[in-house]
């Protein structure tokens, strides 16, 4: 168990490991307030479920409205987050129950997946991939492309380390033979590892709105109907492809649609309310491909434009002046042409009349939705949802980082959708309400 | 040219360089410059595996210096010369060369140019590296106290947040109370409290610590120092004091737009009023909503009204809070009066994220919405003692609309506060659009390139008090964490006299604002001597010199006459 | 001078003010001529006449001092003395026979992207007649 934590181990109590600060998601907001609180002194231990650190914001191509390529501004974080001193981290792990034993004392069982690879022995040479076998849907690049069942999550991942996908994999052993360090391991188990923290901040992200129950967009049906998360790998500068291709037949696309408050503004999925950014990360989207595609038309079809933060309604007044079309009017259903076009139907509000227009590529523009699966985790306290199932900030003007649960901190899109700025200061607010709680004991 | 082992990396950037400028180009160009040892291109240079990879190359080559050729030194410094500590080479080896704000995105438009303005910046950067030098940063003790400007509800928070956090907090506020706008309003937006309670919650938990002294009728009139040791002077209605800090976190919030003379009619007709005035109106008032005598039934509410001047007017902005208050005021106008017809008058309602809900309820209660654009603004006309509001609806395809109102509302955005004695007092950098400007927006929204300078809340850009609050605690995180180390490290960038040049004419010390110039004895005569202590770094000592004996560590005659050499090349 | 190249110019910015506007420029993708390359500082005085000289003799047709003017956090002498050694270089480019207009400065504030292109590209067009 002592193996896997790589962080201080001074404060072991009993066999078990102390930490100041448990911090449950390194996506953007995770590593904001893990670092704060670290730079701070505390020691902070911070789990992720996914193998590699960075969260959503890791997969995108630019962001608004900027335009500063999301790596470029992720990866100086994920670096800082990695070695800082103060921070434990550990990938592919995450918290199977959390006890509240005191206000200042939660006993927390993590769970560590296995990668079957040895960490520290990795080296990142992706040998093994080449020996591979298994091909398996990427999930990392949105099922555009491939993967081996042996790999590395993606070019820029933290820590650069393979894992194998088990389900998928056929034990040839293969890459075992392959890999230069020996650093395969198929005996590896999953881990359980106890540890004591004083307090934990939330920090789980939020889930991307998963199309395919809106039957009439023909999502999954229709090969060129694809997610904005899908076009933001497409665009990315780790993209699967050299250009932007649409699947059925990898035309590159002349007349690209986008369809706005796709799961959003929607009760029919159970979704009422507004995702804040997917506005803006079409008008980005639509600005990169007028770049990458000089000749191609973008439509975007909206209901409202959502352009109020800094800068936002400049960005969206300089698309319009790069040439995109913005169409005022829901979309109300797609079909398909048998070349692969798609054709859709939507109440033009300037005309007012019904109308169809014809694209060759149609992009959903995705909403964000809670992510509550960690309420389950705290076993003998509440952590309260609201109505939409977000982490319920108890005391929201005052204190906007505060949960249900006293010495429980809340972060990030975990609370409500917002943009990176957003989930930035959130997660500062999160490090100062923790920071001053931790304080109060010493 | 001093013999040195230089590692260069050229940045492809994810295709933000690699796009316009010819990276293989570049490379073949300066591989053979004096003292290149290494020579990469990277994808990323600052993703963690590059970093890894200099790091190694540093210890295995025995490098003495490192060229990253990528983007602004605003976003990477701190991480490339911490990749030079772990290496173990002094940061100060390391030399950025910007070849992306400056190169391919300033030239875009020129990729054959581009390509060659980055090669001989690639050179510069390599000929100053070439006559870099190990500089030793020294540090001083910081003072973990912060004067926090303004004490509105962001204020008060930034206050709360810092002491509870263990830093002593001055509480300066310009005003008689504390509470700012938010102490007069009465019910908030996807809240049960009032801005009553609010604030007067927050004042209670300002006075319940002892490390926040708060100053009302007070203001800021001077400063000087630097982050970690600010002397300030404060003027309050009694006395001057002189107080020591160690940082500001500026929370001095908003204006509210004031339409203009006969803005749709705004100071001609009583009853067009802005959205601040509405809302203490019908806050104020219960059972009935009278105003100059007549029962409201009818109420329009023309939205943007300062904001979103795309055409003409300096405030190109979304407001980004004011559809969901107007929303919110008309629910409350429904709630609480009989027989209220509001219809709003929008260019795009923009009731994001969980606010959206608010837009909801509104429809559901009988709530009428119009929609317009800047080609044709409501009209607003006075016939027989009654108002009318006349205009073409986007959403019923341009129909012309014509109704009477009873009020009308103009919803009015936030502006930035006039600032000026404190903006020169800090040289707060302002932004295009007139708020305080953060050094970058997204990766640091709460900084500002003045060390020790913080700014939160509506005066770095309009906000809701939910994000005002996490703006506020997120700036008051970021200074603890510095301060709270209790000693600031500073730049050794300073300047170096050579005694021996030296003749004594005073006209260093003359020029120095920082008494950083002093006198000392050296081979039997009078000469200048810099005090580090107080020396920051600025150089204006350095032309002056008639023999030229001073030079700034880091931009020395070798360093900077080496880079025009090699930016003069053809 | 050689007639058929573009004219060199030399900026010198400053690492606080005037450098993120000539970022922002880019970002905007504001363009301006390429044979445009910038040295930046901590403050626009202490620019030595003895670097500007150099860029002179070694073939910059023109040199610009994007300063600091009010907003320099080294405070307010600032500008005043940035045009003393404006001063003072004129006089050695006379010795030079070198034109005054050779040199310029302006005052640039950190968001003025627009300004200090129009200005880099009305310097270049300038130094372009100067040259034919």
């Amino acid at each position: 168990m002592e193996a896997t934590l790589t962080g201080k181990m001074d404060n072991t109590v009993a066999g078990v490991a102390n930490y100041d600060v448990l911090v449950i998601g390194a996506g953007i907001a995770g590593e904001e307030s893990a670092l704060k609180l670290a730079d701070m002194g505390f020691r902070v231990l911070l789990i992720e479920k996914e193998p590699s650190i960075g969260g959503k914001m890791i997969l995108l191509s630019k962001v608004f409205p900027t335009l500063d390529c999301a790596a470029c501004i992720t990866t100086p974080k994920v670096s800082e987050t990695a070695r800082h001193p103060n921070i434990t981290l550990l990938t592919m792990t995450e918290a199977d129950s959390i006890v509240k034993e005191a206000d200042n004392r939660f006993s927390v069982v993590l769970k560590k997946k296995p990668r079957y690879v040895v960490e520290n022995d990795c080296t990142g040479c992706q040998e093994c991939e080449t020996v591979c076998p298994m091909v398996v849907k990427d999930q990392y690049q949105f099922d555009l492309v491939a993967r081996k069942a042996i790999y590395i999550p993606f070019n820029i991942a933290n820590p650069r380390v393979a894992l194998i996908d088990i389900e998928n994999c056929t034990l040839c052993g293969a890459c075992e033979q392959k890999c230069p360090s020996n650093c395969i391991d198929f005996t590896q188990k999953e881990e359980q590892i106890n540890v004591t923290v004083k307090s934990v901040v939330v920090a789980t992200g939020f889930k991307l709105f998963d199309p395919i129950s809106i039957d009439r967009y023909g999502y999954g049906k229709y090969k060129n109907v694809i997610t904005s998360m899908q076009m933001e790998r497409e665009l990315a500068p780790t993209r699967p492809f050299n250009h932007i291709l649409r699947p059925s037949d990898g035309k590159i696309p002349e007349k690209i649609a986008y369809i706005f408050c796709t799961g959003s503004r929607d009760h029919t999925v159970g979704n009422p309310i507004c995702s804040q950014v997917c506005c803006m990360y079409s008008t980005k989207q639509a600005q990169l491909l007028m770049g990458a595609l000089p000749m191609a038309d973008i439509s975007l079809y909206y209901i409202n434009i959502r352009a109020f933060g800094k800068g936002f309604n400049e960005f969206y007044l300089q698309a319009k002046d790069m040439g995109a079309s913005y169409v005022k009017g829901k979309i109300a259903s797609v079909s398909e042409k048998e070349n692969g076009n798609l054709l859709l139907r939507y109440e033009d509000v300037a005309t007012g009349k019904v109308t169809e227009s014809e694209h060759d590529l149609v992009v959903l523009s995705v909403g964000l939705l809670a992510n509550p699966a960690i309420t389950k985790v705290f076993k003998n306290a509440t952590l309260e949802m609201d109505a939409l199932k977000y982490i319920k900030q108890t005391n929201l003007l005052q204190s906007p980082a505060l949960t249900s649960i006293k010495g429980v901190f809340v972060a990030g899109t975990a609370t409500a959708p917002m943009d990176i700025p957003d989930t930035i200061m959130s997660a500062g607010a999160a490090a100062a309400e923790t920071s001053g709680y931790l304080n109060q004991w010493s | 040219m001093t013999k040195k082992r230089i590692g260069v990396y050229v940045c492809h950037c994810g295709g933000n360089i690699s796009d316009y400028v010819d990276i293989e180009k570049v490379k073949e160009a300066v591989k053979d410059e004096a003292n290149v040892y290494l020579l990469k291109n990277t994808l990323f240079a600052c993703a963690d595996s590059s970093q890894k990879e200099m790091v190694a190359d540093i210890q295995a080559g025995e490098l003495d210096a490192i060229v990253v050729a990528s983007c602004s030194p605003k976003l990477h410094v701190p991480t490339f010369r911490g990749v030079a500590e772990r290496a173990g080479m002094n940061p100060y080896n390391y030399v950025q060369v910007n070849i992306r704000e400056q190169g391919s995105w300033a030239h875009s438009d020129n990729h054959i140019g581009a390509t060659e303005k980055a090669i001989l910046l690639v050179k510069a950067g390599i000929a100053r590296a070439s006559e870099s030098e190990a500089l030793t940063s020294s540090k001083i003790p910081a003072a973990n106290v912060v004067a926090v400007i303004g004490a509105g509800v962001g204020g008060m928070r930034s206050a709360i947040a810092l002491a509870d956090m263990g830093s002593e907090v001055y509480l300066i506020e310009k005003e008689k109370n504390a509470g700012g706008h938010v102490a007069n309003y009465g019910p908030l937006f996807t809240t049960d409290i009032t801005g009553y309670e609010l604030a007067a919650n927050l004042l209670a938990e300002v006075k319940k610590r002892a490390n926040i002294k708060l100053f009302t009728n007070a203001e800021l009139v001077e400063k000087k120092g630097s982050i970690g040791n600010f002397d300030i002077q404060v003027k309050t209605d009694r006395e001057t004091l002189p107080l020591h800090v160690g940082a500001f976190v500026i929370n001095t919030g908003f204006d509210s737009y004031k339409p203009a003379p006969g803005e749709y009619g705004y100071g001609e007709a009583a009853n067009v009023m802005t959205l601040p005035e509405f809302k203490k109106l019908i806050d104020n008032s219960s059972d009935k909503l009278i105003f100059n005598g007549k029962t409201i039934k009818k109420i329009a509410y023309i939205y943007c009204v300062g904001s979103r001047q795309d055409d003409e007017g300096d405030n190109k902005y979304c407001s980004r809070f004011c559809c969901t208050a107007a929303i919110h005021s008309s629910i409350q106008a429904s709630k609480k009066f009989k027989n209220i017809t509001n219809l709003h008058f929008n260019r795009g309602i923009r009731t994001y994220g969980k606010q959206e809900l608010l837009y909801e309820e509104s429809s559901k209660n009988g709530d009428i919405y119009l929609q317009f654009s800047l080609k044709s603004i409501p009209e607003i006309s006075q016939k027989g003692g009654k108002t009318f509001v006349k205009v073409k609806d986007i959403l019923t395809a341009g129909k012309e609309v014509e109704t009477e109102a009873d009020l009308v509302v103009l919803v009015t955005g936030m502006v930035p506060r006039e600032n000026d004695l404190l903006v020169k007092q800090l040289k707060i950098p302002v932004g295009r659009d007139h708020f305080f400007n953060e050094i970058h927006m997204k990766l640091r929204p709460v900084e500002t390139v003045i060390d020790g300078v913080l700014i939160a809340g509506t005066c770095q850009s309009p906000k809701n008090i939910l994000e005002t609050m996490n703006s506020s605690m997120a700036a008051a995180a970021k200074i603890n964490s510095v301060l709270t180390k209790g000693e600031i490290t500073l730049e050794p960038t300073l300047a170096k006299l050579n005694p021996a040049l030296c003749t004594w004419c005073g006209k260093c010390a003359e020029m120095c604002p920082f008494d950083a110039i002093v006198q000392t004895e050296y081979d039997g005569r009078i000469v200048a001597k810099i005090n580090e202590a107080n020396c920051k770094g600025c150089g204006m000592c350095t032309p002056v010199c008639p023999t030229d004996a001073i030079d700034l560590a880091g931009f020395t005659n070798a360093q900077i006459e080496g880079m025009i050499d090699a930016l003069a090349e053809n | 001078m050689a007639t058929n190249v573009q004219p060199k110019i030399l900026v010198f910015s400053t690492e606080k003010i005037s450098d993120p506007a000539l970022d922002l420029a880019g970002l905007l993708k504001k363009h301006y001529p390429v044979t445009i390359y910038t040295i930046s500082v901590p403050c626009s005085s202490g620019i030595k006449p003895r670097w500007i000289m150099r860029a002179f003799e070694k073939g910059f047709s023109g040199v610009f001092i994007a300063a600091d003017g009010t907003d320099c956090s080294y405070g307010e002498s600032c500008g005043e003395k940035t045009s003393q050694i404006v001063t003072a270089t004129h006089q050695l480019m006379r010795d030079k026979g070198l034109k005054p207009s050779q040199l310029k400065m302006a005052a640039i504030c950190s968001v003025c992207a627009e300004p200090v292109v129009k200005h880099l590209t009305n310097f270049m067009k300038e130094l372009e007649k100067m040259q034919s």
